[in-house]
């Protein structure tokens, strides 16, 4: 065996240092370089440091981010997140496979280029299904996609060293007239960070007097890439589904070139490239007009706390950000209140924490804040785990600052002295804006700037979380930046009192982070006006799944899931009315179409069997199997468990095996009684919260969806979407046009011209691609 | 010294004692399997939840700090329940064999590889008490039975099983040829009697287990001599008549009486007995209406209508076992049943008429697959079966029988006596087929090492990972993996005898199952006599 050069380990222990709580982020340096973890570096790990070997497996085992055997060239990662199932991203999963000639239990193919690996949630979820090869995001992917996709990729791949990067050209000078493109993780994997380029590349060549503005989310996933071109003294004209061979138009039409010659050749231009490529020039249906109905429709009922100024700042952009009152609510609570009228502000308000389970902020601050202990700690908790929910991702990156300013305050009414974000690595963009930010945030010395030297400055620094969901429950959150395995401990004591290090500790979400600064600057009350009795303010959510306008929006609580999915989402891809809504991910519920006027308040959505949870909503129509979706989400609990607790390591999986068992039409009769109780056996008896709330999707849709669940049991699945209850069939409509056999991805249809052709059942692994392709309605599914 | 009631008991404790430490304050016992002096609460196993102030939510009790005026229910259905509940899911992921199966399928349960252990060693006059303790006729039967165990034998599925039932033969024939046959020790008297009516396998059975238990049976027969079935039933293999005179002399020699020549029903009324007797069995083999109608019991399809785990009849006092009540021609469950119907007796005796007696738990691997199969039989003694040389009517000679011995695998769990989810699943009733699912690949690792970890056993309690952490060890035991496939295991594959290190004993004391043991450390039997739990 050769020998592997170790100075990565070395270089990992001088950044992390050598205790062991630096265990995670110097496994992680390891992965990063290597793609896996090989004996000799983890060996070389235990010399140089006081990480035990036993705590080198322990944790290297625990989160899914870390291999111990080597990986492929290219990463393949596929994701599972909800809106991704729903969308058949399970069929994306076996085509890739097929594809890769992967064999049962393998993840890396023959010529070792690619590893394929399954992700829990993207968080790109208007995008769905989404496949990530690299850093480059395919999306929505297509069984019958697959091949070209990885076409595509060796392609850019190859083409990628020819390319510069290409950098910001704006300086802030002469410009007259200002392009947004917002440019977050899911919208560059739709594209827009080649628009981007394209605009610039565009603004150079006309010489036009314009800004090319990199901004933050704007919640319309459903038009992305969008383009936003802003005149002196007009209406701002947005573009959706814009493309980059598009930008030279868009720029020539608002902009008038400086030089007489550069308009000359951008006319010589145009007309060369509508000769040489036949491109007709773009229509205007791509301009929206921000007085369009849908548009109105998806904005109007949005009220922007947490998401305020969206698409409008660069993320990044520290000068915008105080130019629109950045950091004027953390100087008034510095200047003008104690830490307790701080506290007493925020208890007025009526904010509860927006990471799931709602509970009361400000209690939460009082306790860390009368807790006994120096120093204390304040961990945003950025592990935004659940599939379907990405708020917390699109705050990170558009806001940065907005969130630093809430760690600030909430760190000055508790008395902490050190803020930790802790992201998940699926986030990487999130992660970075994170970083520059602290880093221009420190340079700029706000953190002990003039009026408030007096007070202790906030440390701040990042954590990344190494693939656990279970991490986003606070003690197991803690236990991994202590360099444990993420398992949850028992509260009492809760982490107000004894948290990171056995010292009081703050943890928040993102979100609730994210509307402190609005809350200081326009009092309580007017947080307080919003929303119900028990529910204030506004709530985030990822609306997402079969729908047709999907996106990030910010409601008023009390709106109910009809207005968000009908009016705002404009209602199902199909046009019928949508059959229920999967709120608050895994530890959420299915709420049935019926319920629909159901207002969006804990307590409501807690009468319902749902819950509020971090704000993933994903609509569901016809041809969701509510059986089907509610394994889904039990073989995502199970999945992510722990593994502490009986009730949930061996309860989950044990719910799972019927689950199984009733999608694969093989249950009993009284399968679904004992999954009844089974399930609330393991909601009471549960540890954390996981276990405590992971039965929910499935009692919801026992509740609601209970004829379904009788149906399989019978052998059918109404839905036409449990595989082994359901064949495929080509009807005598057929003309024999081959399509479907072309677009086979398992060549399970013979191709047969002018026949009418059939499908072989036991190659068929009922993907759907070839109804979907055929012209003439001749497939059904019986 | 906060206040808290436990199932409406009150109780005044230290400041921060949890809801276990109050309970067992008031002597109750709330079961736990990962809870150990010493170590902080691990709160896997959840065994020791309790209901709180009325609570839906249930909480364990062995974290759960009392404060003021806390109410507990340990008691109640819902607890109940869910302990069953939480047993029920750890075993459905815990492969391994409490008993042998050898042992579970014969039907008189006798502990075999306990037996053979004590062949192998030499201690016949021990492999002989572990004989007898369930089978008073192993001469007779060793000579006749159609031998159920081997069939369940493990290593039958690798090469042939061992010879148990001649093994059993070698050591009964050793004990009559010294000519003064192992008697075992009587119970002082209780004055109590007992009338059986049969001489054949259930009726001798039962009387020498009752005889040891102190009370006075006598035997009666229409025959002349005792042995019912062993004796006219079975002409073609009949075993030698001064085995089985031997073997009923035994039962003689502990005191039975026989009464020969009597017919009951005809010369002696069941009422007679019942006035002159404190119990009465009736073990006279096949019965049909027309007897039943006569000795005026009631009958079923098979004979006389029994209880079956009581064999009560339903006149107050009488019992019926054996072939009375089920067709059987297999001499050794009849004995079985003698056997078993002389615990009810006794107990019925000892006036426990209301109790219930709990079925032992006991965990079953069933088949094993191929690639476990190879795991299983690493290490194991290569040997093949061994045929008397002498023939199979004189049976093993000496080292023949120390050599088939030592071909056994050893199947039963060691820690059988004394394991806790063991214990607490028969106290529970637990169900073992509650939940179905794919069961856990069997998997042993190291049977040459001091210590034997077998990872199928384990629960997940996360003891041997807290104590060796606790004595910084310097290599210690982690969780590796997490969810449902989180196992224990040593780092750089070492074994777990070095992963133990100092303090391996605290970590095979603490272990709840038979995960973790010292090697050859097999205890005594009690496989099928686990400690008693009411």
């Amino acid at each position: 065996m050769t020998q592997i050069d170790l100075s990565t380990v070395e270089q990992a222990v001088r950044r992390h240092g050598d205790g062991p709580d630096a265990v995670v982020p110097i496994l992680q340096d390891i992965q990063h370089h290597y793609h896996f973890l090989p004996p000799e570096a983890l060996e070389h790990v235990c010399r140089l440091t006081r990480i035990t070997p036993a705590s080198v497996l322990g944790v290297s085992t625990f989160y899914a981010q870390f291999r111990h055997t080597p990986a492929g060239r290219h990463h393949v990662r596929v994701c599972h997140g909800t809106a991704c199932h729903v969308r058949n991203a399970p069929h994306v999963q076996q085509a890739i496979e097929h594809h890769l000639e992967l064999g049962p239990e393998q993840d890396t193919d023959a010529a070792r280029q690619f590893t394929v690996e399954k992700v829990a949630c993207f968080g790109c979820c208007t995008l769905a299904p989404v496949v990530r090869i690299d850093d480059v995001t395919y999306g929505p992917i297509t069984p019958d996609r697959v091949a070209e996709t990885f076409r595509e990729f060796q392609q850019t791949a190859a083409d990628a060293e020819s390319h510069a990067p290409r950098h910001a050209t704006a300086d802030g000078n002469g410009h007259v007239g200002e392009i947004r493109i917002a440019l977050d993780s899911c919208c560059v994997a739709k594209g827009s960070d080649q628009v981007f380029a394209a605009f610039q590349d565009a603004s150079a060549a006309f010489g036009a007097p314009l800004k090319v503005q990199r901004v933050g989310c704007v919640g319309m996933c459903h038009r992305t890439p969008m383009v936003e071109v802003r005149l002196p003294y007009a209406e701002p004209i947005v573009y959706s589904g814009v493309t980059t061979s598009e930008a030279p138009s868009i720029v020539a039409r608002h902009f008038r070139p400086r030089r007489l010659h550069q308009r000359i050749g951008r006319a010589v231009n145009d007309w060369m490239d509508r000769v040489l490529y036949n491109e007709p020039k773009p229509a205007r249906r791509h301009a929206v007009d921000v007085r369009d109905p849908t548009i109105i429709e998806f904005l109007g009922p949005q009220h922007q706390i947490a998401t305020e100024r969206f698409g409008e700042m660069d993320p990044l952009d520290l000068d915008a950000y105080l130019q629109h009152d950045g950091f004027a609510a953390w100087r008034r609570c510095v200047n003008n209140h104690t830490p307790e009228q701080v506290i007493d502000l925020i208890a007025q308000s009526g904010l509860r924490g927006r990471g799931g389970a709602g509970f009361d902020t400000a209690r939460k601050w009082r306790a860390v804040a009368a807790a006994q202990g120096h120093p204390k700690y304040m961990i945003c908790n950025g592990d935004e785990g659940d599939p379907g929910a990405f708020m917390d991702r699109m705050l990170l990156e558009s806001f940065p600052y907005r969130v630093i300013e809430g760690m600030a305050i909430a760190a000055y009414a508790v008395g902490a002295d050190e803020g930790i974000f802790y992201i998940r690595r699926e986030y990487p963009l999130a992660v970075q804006r994170v970083r520059e930010a602290i880093e221009i945030f420190e340079q700029r010395g706000l953190t002990g700037d003039d009026e408030t030297d007096h007070r202790r400055p906030l440390r701040l620094s990042i954590r990344e979380g190494a693939g656990a969901f279970v991490c986003g429950e606070e003690t197991a959150l803690i236990a991994s930046i202590e360099g444990d395995r993420g398992t949850p401990s028992r509260r009492p004591p809760y982490p107000a009192e004894s948290g990171l290090w056995n010292q009081p500790t703050l943890i928040n979400n993102v979100e609730t982070l994210s509307v402190l600064p609005w809350i200081v600057r326009h009092g309580p009350e007017a947080f307080a006006s919003l929303g119900t009795e028990h529910s204030k303010g506004t709530k985030v959510f990822a609306l997402a799944g079969k729908v047709k306008r999907g996106g990030l929006i910010e409601v008023p609580m009390g709106i109910t899931i009809r207005e968000v999915v009908e009016d705002m989402g404009g209602g199902t891809l199909d046009g019928r009315q949508f059959k229920a809504v999967q709120i608050g991910g895994p530890s959420g519920g299915c709420i049935p179409a019926a319920l629909a006027d159901t207002p969006i308040d804990y307590e409501a959505l807690h009468d319902v069997g749902a819950i509020m949870g971090s704000g993933g909503l994903v609509v569901l129509d016809h041809d969701d199997c509510m059986v089907d979706l509610a394994r889904y989400f039990l073989r995502f609990t199970q999945d992510q468990s722990c593994g502490k607790c009986s009730f949930c390591r061996v309860g989950t999986r044990r719910m799972l095996d019927i689950l199984d068992r009733i999608c694969q039409g093989h249950a009993r009769a009284d399968d679904l009684a004992q999954l009844e109780d089974l399930a609330r056996s393991v909601g009471q008896s549960s540890l954390c919260g996981l276990g405590q709330t992971a039965p929910n999707a499935v009692l919801t849709t026992l509740q609601y969806f209970h004829d379904e669940y009788e149906a399989h049991l019978e052998g059918r699945c109404p839905a036409g979407r449990c595989a082994v209850l359901i064949d495929y069939r080509i009807t005598d409509d057929c003309v024999g046009c081959t399509i479907c056999a072309q677009h086979c991805p398992v060549d399970a249809i013979p191709m047969v011209p002018y026949r009418i052709h059939t499908i072989d059942d036991v190659t068929c692994t009922r993907c759907d691609t070839c109804k979907q392709v055929c012209p003439h309605e001749a497939i059904e599914v019986i | 010294m906060p206040d808290v009631t436990i199932d409406n008991r009150h109780v005044s404790v230290p400041d921060g004692s949890t809801v276990l430490d109050a309970a067992s304050a008031l002597g109750i016992e709330i079961p736990t399997l990962c809870h150990y002096p010493g170590c902080a609460p691990q709160n896997s196993c959840l065994v020791c939840v309790v209901s709180i102030n009325g609570s839906d939510r249930l909480e364990p009790s062995c974290s759960t700090r009392v404060v003021e005026g806390m109410t507990v229910q340990n008691d109640c259905d819902t607890v109940r329940a869910a302990r069953r509940t939480a047993l029920e899911l750890l075993l459905s992921d815990h492969a391994g064999d409490c008993i042998a199966p050898c042992q579970n399928t014969c039907p008189a349960h006798m502990d075999i590889p306990l037996m053979l252990r004590q062949i192998g060693e030499g201690d016949l006059a021990e492999a002989l008490i572990t004989v007898k303790r369930d089978i008073p006729l192993p001469a007779v039967l060793g000579r006749i039975c159609p031998a159920p165990c081997e069939s369940g034998c493990r290593r039958s599925a690798s090469d042939d099983p061992v010879s148990v039932c001649m093994l059993k033969r070698y050591v009964a024939d050793q004990d009559l040829a010294t000519g003064s046959p192992f008697v075992p020790p009587r119970q002082p008297d209780s004055g109590k009697r007992v009338a059986i009516i049969g001489a054949g396998p259930t009726g001798l059975s039962a009387a020498y287990y009752l005889q040891q238990s102190g009370h006075q049976c006598v035997v009666f027969d229409d025959q002349d001599q005792p042995g019912g079935m062993l004796r006219y039933g079975v002409p073609e293999e009949a075993p030698e008549r001064d085995v089985l005179d031997g073997e009923i002399d035994i039962v003689r020699q502990l005191g039975a009486e026989f009464r020969m020549n009597t017919r009951i029903g005809h010369d002696l009324t069941l009422q007679q007995l019942r006035d002159d007797y404190d119990a009465v069995l009736l073990a006279v083999g096949h019965i049909d209406d027309q007897l039943g109608g006569a000795l005026g019991v009631t009958m079923s399809d098979h004979g006389i209508a029994a209880e079956r785990a009581t064999f009560r009849t339903d006149l107050p006092g009488v019992f019926a076992a054996g072939g009375s009540v089920r067709q059987t021609r297999l001499a050794v469950r009849s004995v079985a049943d003698g056997k078993d119907a002389a615990v009810q007796i006794d107990r019925h005796l000892a006036g426990n008429t209301g109790l219930v007696v709990l079925d032992t738990y006991n965990s079953l691997m069933g088949r094993l697959r191929e690639d476990e199969l190879a795991d299983y039989m690493l290490g194991a003694p290569e040997l093949e079966r061994i045929t008397p040389a002498g023939g199979l009517k004189r049976g093993y000679g000496p080292d023949e029988a120390l050599t088939e011995a030592q071909r056994c695998l050893q199947c039963d769990c060691s820690a059988a006596c004394d394991c806790r989810i063991r214990q607490y699943a028969t106290q529970y009733e637990a169900d073992r087929n509650r939940f179905r699912g794919t069961r856990r690949r069997f998997e042993r690792r190291v049977r040459a090492s001091d210590v034997i970890y077998e990872p199928g056993k384990c629960i997940a309690c996360g003891l041997c990972v807290e104590i060796t952490r606790q004595a910084g060890e310097p290599l210690g035991v982690t969780f590796v993996g997490r969810g449902f496939d989180v196992r224990i295991a040593t780092p750089n594959d070492q074994s777990i005898s070095d992963g133990l290190g100092r303090v391996a004993a605290e970590c095979i004391d603490a272990c709840p199952t038979g995960s973790l043991v010292f090697a050859g450390g097999t205890s005594a039997s009690c496989g099928s006599h686990p400690p008693p739990t009411e």
